[in-house]
């Protein structure tokens, strides 16, 4: 068995919490922090250390806003991030169809 | 196993993509207040005798307004509450979905309200106050059928009831005791866009997770 593939899978997304965001973000163009954060049932604290972390990769990028005097977070994928994203779930295909019986 | 775990892998990402594409506003009152309306709406109707084709179109267009301008005020309120834009992008899945049905039901309105005083009275209460109303039931289960692929709840199956109980009712036409036409035009209305949406609102409001500010 070639164990390449599962090399070079991105650490950054392969933890469970992060691969989360980048699974929910490469389905829509954005999504506020409080949409994230009701539909992963984290923390305000545990979100906030992943989306820095994503972020500081170049994967997500953050924009601050104000909607009726109330704070608006609302993340996105950047391009790196949609690219780093397309080429994790590439790579865990390699994984089960090198596995697959032949 | 490798391959089962990046199965596994594989089907929670889709699992996550799926759930962020879902429209999460809270249902239950949207319903509630549209079954309301309409429950109100089809006793008012009918205690007022609005019973003329056009004049039970144009009320029933006044009640539609009213139903849409109510339910995008509750969803603005929910989407502010939770700090969230009101057009995100679940929120433009939904209307697009439900467009379609919306604007042909809008359409055929507009052409049975040009025609039906040119017609014989018969086909007036025939078209005005039976295919009409009809079409409107199966367009809305149309919409909320279509709707339904980015709901979490069972508004698909909602969607049904309102596409086979309006084909069926097609199908029986006026029965032979109803002397009024324009009653059973109401009850139709009544029933369809008061108490069954009523009754789901009800369900949806036990069901649905509660959440802060909903």
């Amino acid at each position: 068995m070639n164990p390449e593939p599962f090399l070079q899978l991105d650490r950054v997304i392969h933890e469970k919490g992060r691969l989360a965001i980048m699974s929910m973000l490469a389905a829509t163009p954005e999504l506020s922090f409080t949409e994230m954060r009701d539909a992963l049932d984290m923390t305000d604290g545990n979100l906030t250390t992943h989306i820095r972390t994503l972020q500081e990769s170049g994967y997500i990028s953050i924009t601050k806003s104000f909607q009726n005097n109330r704070p608006l977070t609302t993340c996105s994928l950047t391009a790196s991030g949609k690219k780093a994203f397309t080429n994790y779930i590439n790579l865990l295909e390699q994984i089960i169809q090198q596995n697959k019986p032949k | 196993m490798e391959s089962n775990w990046a199965a596994e892998h594989l089907q929670v990402i889709r699992t996550l993509m799926e759930r962020s594409a879902v429209y999460r506003r809270a249902l239950a009152p949207i319903m509630i207040f549209n079954g309301a309306l309409g429950t109100a709406a089809a006793a008012l109707g009918r205690a007022q005798r609005i019973d003329s084709p056009r004049a039970f179109i144009l009320f029933w267009s006044l009640v539609s307004v009213v139903a849409l301008a109510g339910s995008f005020f509750l969803v603005r309120r929910q989407a502010l509450k939770e700090s969230e834009p009101l057009w995100s992008p679940p929120t433009r899945r939904i209307t697009q979905a439900f467009l379609p049905p919306l604007v042909a039901g809008l359409i055929i309105s507009a052409v049975v309200l040009a025609n039906v005083d040119a017609a014989p009275e018969k086909i007036r209460n025939a078209m005005g106050l039976l295919w009409l109303p009809l079409s409107w039931v199966v367009l809305y289960g149309c919409a909320f059928h279509a709707a339904g692929f980015f709901m979490p709840r069972g508004m698909k199956i909602f969607g049904w009831a309102f596409i086979l109980g309006g084909c069926g009712l097609f199908a029986v036409g006026i029965p032979d005791f109803v002397h009024r036409p324009g009653d059973y035009a109401y009850g139709i209305m009544g029933f369809f866009f008061g108490l069954l949406h009523l009754a789901y609102g009800v369900y949806l409001y036990f069901t649905e997770k509660r959440r802060d500010g909903t």
